[in-house]
């Protein structure tokens, strides 16, 4: 009788403990997302040799439907990236054409960045993709977090081995995200910090991309403003609407 | 008196010695014939990809060639240029900028290098004319196309059709445009047919926003002049900034079929030496075997064997010059024909050359190096043959020479 009532507390404080790592990144995807969102960056794109800036402007509405507008530089001035779903389109100002990136084009740099255009559509599975589990507690950039162990489950397709990440414990914000490949060696790091509020909601303002497989390699992404649950036109997430975005 | 002997020795036995010059001919014109023919296809092959496409030499910016991409662009340089120019060996030198990106027409696309150039340059290395099939070539100014006629029939394009092109620019930058197509050219090399589109400098240094830059500065070399020597002067101008490779370097492949393909040729050549080199060794066997008994006569009459033998040197000279020359003479004009009416192959082979990058054609080479190195390593085994009846006369005995 004794064994079996601690199995069942074993198996309770599994399942309470699986149950909070869920909760936590479900908790710090919606903070990032929230029902709609509109916001203004600017990524740098820093190779050793020289580097880039653009500016864009995102509007999201749920997990499925985000558009990106590029603001600059002159000669990118409006290109547009639309994501349906597990789509993505790109219109092309110079050309008046809307393409549909193939499957082949998924795996690319996303405009030249690190990140590629599969990053921008697999956003919300971090929380659906994976199986979560809290490891440790850890101290970062004087924050007090969370840190979480993240292994995808096998029939989802996801190229990364593991993820590690870095919650803080007050505002659920992803400070830090260590990516690993099959091999479970780190590929990519990304780094959040500058946190400002933007609302009413605290976030850094400033996130960094490093592929540690290339030296001297990163995009600097930050966010010069940022609203969310605002009220955005259905109509703007259609590629009917690119070319009048503003 | 001596030379007239030997001349008057020659015309003695004429059989004798038509003989030996119509073995020698032979030897002459089947050697320069087949050098000729292999000499030319290779040179036609290096012509074309070499000397009309890549250059003899091309500067690129440092690591250019281990990583060819659009970032590895340099800056144009007047005074890098300049110095280039007063090298007294190099004829001249024309910029380039060249990236890779994707071409779509309708619904097909196709990965393809585009290539801006200066077309007046381009036009000093080779008769861009010749090339030309459908529509006109490009000017400085054009802001359109010309593509390679394997693109062509790959879309099914006319000129006058446009062409969508995406990719990646400089440092980034999104380089997306479209141009219609004003020409097709057929570039003499599958490969190069199937993904060369070529626009003017500026208009690729726009697409590509790279305003100021290049990626190759290709360098022609004067004929006949050495692209090693050239290198090796030019190397010492410059610091790690470029890189300066000779299309050998760049293209190793094309030296190494060459060299395999010419040691195949060299071992026929020297089967064929071989051959002529008994063919004649027989004959003069023969003669000297013949000519036994006049030999213990005139040394039994008091002629010293010294002169003997060198008369015997004067005859094979007039022999052998004579077929060395008559042969040069003969493979003269079909070397010139095949060089102005190139050698064909047949349909269903032509296509098989062509899908491994070669011209199914085989100009032969019309180069005087041909006849005069074979027809001296032919003049040098006679003479070198001509140490047998030396030999005989050394060891003569008259008495028993003239012992029938």
């Amino acid at each position: 009788m004794k064994k079996f009532q601690l199995i069942i507390l074993l198996f309770s404080c599994l399942t309470a403990n699986s149950q909070t790592a869920l909760e936590i990144i479900e908790k710090a995807d919606n903070k990032m997302r929230g029902s709609s969102s509109y916001s203004e960056m600017s990524i740098t794109i820093v190779r050793p040799k020289w580097q880039k800036t653009m500016t864009m402007k995102n509007w999201s509405l749920g997990n499925d439907y985000a558009v990106s507008l590029v603001t600059s530089p002159a000669k990118e001035k409006g290109s547009v990236f639309l994501k349906r779903k597990n789509e993505v389109w790109n219109y092309l100002p110079s050309l008046e054409r809307t393409i549909k990136l193939p499957p082949s084009m998924m795996n690319q740099s996303f405009m030249g960045t690190d990140l590629t255009n599969d990053d921008l559509v697999k956003q919300s599975s971090m929380v659906v993709d994976y199986t979560h589990k809290i490891i440790s507690e850890e101290n970062i950039q004087g924050l007090n977090c969370w840190k979480l162990e993240l292994i995808p489950n096998e029939e989802a397709t996801v190229v990364w081995g593991k993820l590690i990440v870095w919650i803080d414990k007050v505002d659920f914000m992803q400070i830090k995200v260590e990516f690993y490949d099959e091999d479970q060696e780190i590929v990519n790091l990304m780094e959040g910090h500058s946190f400002k509020k933007f609302g009413d909601k605290k976030l850094p303002s400033i996130i960094e991309f490093i592929p540690l497989e290339d030296e001297g390699n990163k995009t600097i992404i930050e966010y010069n403003s940022w609203e969310f649950d605002k009220e955005i036109p259905s109509n703007y997430f259609t590629t009917q609407y690119v070319s009048r975005l503003k | 008196m001596l030379i007239k002997l030997a001349w008057r020795n020659i015309w003695r036995n004429k059989k004798r010695s038509i003989i030996t010059i119509t073995a020698i001919v032979i030897a002459v014109f089947l050697a320069i014939c087949m050098r000729s023919l292999q000499l030319g296809m290779y040179d036609n092959m290096i012509q074309n990809i070499v000397g009309s496409y890549s250059g003899h030499i091309q500067i690129h910016s440092s690591g250019y060639w281990e990583e060819q991409t659009i970032d590895n662009a340099f800056l144009y340089n007047d005074s890098l240029i300049e110095k280039i120019e007063n090298n007294k060996e190099v004829d001249h030198t024309t910029k380039r900028i060249q990236s890779g990106c994707l071409s779509s027409y309708k619904d097909l696309s196709k990965f393809v290098f585009v290539n801006g150039i200066e077309p007046e340059k381009e036009q000093l290395m080779t008769d861009w004319n010749k090339r030309l099939l459908e529509g006109e070539l490009l000017s400085t100014n054009t802001n359109s196309v010309n593509i390679g006629k394997g693109i062509a029939e790959y879309y099914d394009l006319k000129v006058g059709d446009t062409l969508i092109f995406i990719g990646q620019g400089y440092h980034g930058m999104q380089a997306v445009g479209a141009f219609p197509v004003s020409g097709v050219l057929d570039m003499k090399n599958p490969n190069l047919n199937n993904v060369s589109v070529f626009m003017s400098l500026p208009t690729a240094q726009d697409f590509l926003s790279a305003n100021g830059l290049m990626t190759h500065l290709v360098i022609n070399k004067k004929e006949y002049s050495d692209e090693k020597s050239i290198v090796s002067a030019l190397s010492e101008n410059f610091n790690d900034e470029y890189e300066i490779m000779t299309w050998q370097e760049m293209m190793p492949e094309i030296e190494q079929v060459i060299q395999a393909d010419s040691a195949g040729g060299l071992v026929m050549i020297f089967i064929l030496y071989m051959i002529i080199t008994f063919g004649i060794f027989g004959t003069v066997l023969m003669m000297t075997q013949e000519r036994k008994y006049e030999f213990g006569v005139v040394v039994s009459i008091g002629m010293k064997k010294l002169k003997l033998m060198i008369s015997m040197v004067y005859e094979t000279i007039f022999l052998t010059s004579t077929g060395v020359l008559l042969g040069v003479v003969l493979s003269r004009p079909l070397v010139l024909y095949f060089y102005n009416n190139p050698l064909e192959f047949p349909a269903d082979q032509a296509e098989m050359m062509e899908n491994q990058g070669f011209e199914a054609v085989i100009p032969f080479m019309s180069s005087y190096d041909i006849p005069i190195t074979h027809g001296l390593i032919i003049f040098f085994i006679s003479l070198i043959i001509c140490i047998y009846p030396i030999i005989t006369i050394y060891k003569l005995n008259p008495v028993k020479a003239m012992k029938r």
